[in-house]
């Protein structure tokens, strides 16, 4: 089985972050870039198949900027896929997700693939919107929020779940798929010493993103962080009751909650 | 000018290094040190990961790294526990005599076996009567035949409970001094080993230490590394080798009580503002990241110097001596930082004390590393 992974390079949670000084995005400059979270789950999905299904590869897709895209490329070679493919985005890092999706559909169009698998959506910019426009564009069947994903030989079919507000629903479809993985439904592995040493010498295959691609008539305008977080308030008090009377009373007095 | 950025292969050690530290050393951290319990499962996940035998070349099933890749490993691993660090990187101070004295087909019948599976081993050269006092070490090998027949008693053994592979160092005369020591290999299993009971120890407290004694212990002259009365050289040699990374360690501690001291300091008001505010906590924050920089610095060279083919005897030993003085005094101030908190077992901070305390002691006393340096000084000027 072809297994097409993609993947994206988003700042690490532990990063302090800060707008551009034109104040309409983030800006880069001293971030650390790391593999999105929905995104390992994704690549730990692919592991799991291609080590279940004799004859399977593992082909991780990315588009961005360097050098933060091939570097998390080589993780996932650290990890165990057996291809990348790095789609440079040339200095465009906040590029909107559906040309994000023309740039990544244009390098699996020819390329095998019986299954795409994506995070459903990135930790940066939530927008969720790149596995559906992977399905529209390659013109395959796209679901999301998928979990416990797995081949049935028997009836070459794939069977997955969505947890759902209301219940869980369980599918079936055959290849080829694209699929949006919900986070941490698995456990993802962790590459080991040796491996990251060798996925340093691995070769990335780069192509260029289609210039086609490149127009866009959507704009960033602003990008904001949360405001500061202001002081705790600790309350001071000799019983629970005593606690609660009080608690209730700032509630209703000070932060105005209850009327 | 030097060059002091790391390529992106060494920020991905120190970041497998640094994830591995702070998902499965940190949060037993505490624990392991309250009851002084070896991580037996936490030093196996380190051996799966590859982050256990740094030194030993990949040809024989270790890791490969150069020193200085070592010690951007051993300091995020030391930034949640130094106990537990100083048992991940005690195979890399036993294995380093063979690395270092052993022939091609010592090391392929030793260390390829040894690196294939989960194994401890131990550096056997201290002694109950003195450990700086190296030369003069009482433990006896007597040849018989294509023997060497070996009795005495080692002490402070990291790891020596539940190691199956000793390097050993010994007498062949005593009268010799120096020139009598020989090393050996002794697997656990050989008639006459006996490692002792785990010491309850200051700090370090998940890391297990013990005596071993050696009753008649028949070793054959095949696992003897190098010749007879090359064992002084080669113990030197290796420390030579290992003392770095103490630095690291060393260093890795310093930075924590640094992190934890910044972190509360910010939190904690006194006077209406958090202490942060006040100079008497800057001037000490400014004083402590003044010595863990030093001390990384220091590390940093003399790994550099080592790994472009230098012996670094000075530079190693200013590099042990200096870091791990500063992490005594960095995790003092941190403790003092956090006021009557920081002396509570509750609060991370005075289990750095204690384990920064030992990096003053092992691979070599700050005593020894002085007069190394003072030897190594003076010969400059001479």
């Amino acid at each position: 089985m072809e297994i097409v992974v993609c993947v994206k390079p988003v700042p690490d949670a532990e990063t302090r972050l800060r707008a551009t000084s034109d104040g309409t995005r983030l800006d880069p400059e001293g971030v650390k870039f790391v593999l999105a979270g929905y995104d390992e789950s994704a690549v730990e999905q692919a592991l799991l198949l291609k080590e279940s299904i004799a004859g399977s590869r593992v082909h991780v897709v990315a588009f961005g900027p360097a050098p933060r895209t091939e570097e998390v490329l080589r993780a996932t070679i650290a990890l165990g896929a057996d291809q990348a493919t790095w789609v440079d985005s040339g200095a465009d890092a906040g590029a909107e997700p559906v040309r994000a999706a023309r740039a990544i559909a244009g390098a699996i169009a020819s390329a095998p693939h019986d299954l795409v698998l994506c995070g459903k959506q990135a930790n940066d910019d939530e927008s969720g919107l790149v596995p559906a426009a992977l399905g529209e564009l390659l013109r395959v069947p796209e679901f999301s929020c998928v979990v416990d994903l797995r081949w049935d030989s028997a009836t070459s079919r794939f069977r997955f779940q969505r947890p759902i507000e209301t219940g869980v629903e369980s599918w079936s479809a055959p290849a080829p798929l694209v699929v949006g993985l919900q986070q941490a439904w698995n456990d993802p592995r962790t590459a080991k010493l040796p491996a990251i040493l060798k996925s340093r010498k691995a070769a990335i295959g780069k192509v260029a993103a289609a210039s086609a691609s490149s127009e866009s008539r959507v704009v960033a305008e602003r990008f904001e962080l949360p405001p500061p977080r202001t002081g705790a308030k600790l309350i001071e008090y000799k019983t629970p009751e005593d606690a609660a009377q009080q608690l209730v009373r700032i509630l209703r007095e000070e932060a105005k909650v209850f009327p | 000018m030097p060059d002091f950025s790391l390529t992106p292969e060494q920020e991905s050690l120190r970041d497998l290094a640094r994830k591995f530290a702070r998902a499965e050393m940190a949060p037993q951290a505490a624990e392991c040190d309250r009851i002084g319990r070896f991580p037996e499962e936490i030093y196996r996940k380190a051996y799966e990961l590859g982050l256990m035998n740094l030194n030993v070349p990949t040809e024989y099933g270790g890791s490969g790294l150069g020193v200085v890749d070592q010690c951007l490993i051993v300091e995020e691993l030391a930034h949640a526990c130094g106990g537990m660090t100083t048992s991940v990187i005690a195979n890399c101070l036993a294995l380093e005599p063979i690395l270092l004295g052993g022939t091609p087909a010592q090391k392929e019948r030793i260390l390829s076996p040894f690196c294939a599976k989960y194994q401890l081993a131990s550096f056997c050269l201290t002694e109950p009567s003195g450990g700086s006092d190296a030369g003069g070490l009482k433990t006896r090998a007597r040849k018989d035949g294509d023997q060497y027949v070996l009795d005495g008693e080692k002490c402070f053994i990291t790891n020596a409970p539940h190691a199956s592979l000793y390097t050993v160092f010994a007498t062949v005369d005593p009268e010799l001094r120096h020139k009598g020591i020989t090393a050996f290999v002794v697997p656990r299993s050989a008639a006459g080993v006996t490692p002792g009971k785990d010491e309850e120890k200051m700090g370090h407290r998940a890391s297990s230490t013990s005596t071993v004694r050696f009753e008649g212990v028949r070793v054959p002259a095949t696992d003897r590394l190098g010749a007879e009365g090359e064992g002084f050289s080669l113990a030197m040699r290796t420390l030579d080798q290992t003392r770095t990374p103490i630095g690291a360690l060393a260093t890795g501690i310093a930075q924590a009580a640094l992190d934890h001291a910044a972190a509360y300091a910010l939190k904690r008001q006194t006077f209406g503002k958090p202490i942060a505010e006040h100079q008497a906590i800057q001037i000490k924050l400014a004083n402590m990241a003044q010595a863990v920089h030093a001390a990384r610095l220091l590390t940093w060279h003399a790994a550099w110097t080592i790994d472009h083919g230098a012996k670094g005897t000075l530079e190693s030993s200013i590099a042990k001596c200096f870091a791990s003085d500063a992490a005594l005094e960095v995790a003092d101030e941190a403790i003092q930082t956090f006021g009557g908190y920081g002396y509570m077992k509750a609060y991370p901070v005075e289990k750095l004390l204690r384990d920064a305390k030992l990096t003053q002691i092992y691979e070599g006393a700050n005593e020894i590393q002085r007069t190394v340096i003072a030897r190594e000084l003076l010969q400059k000027y001479a």
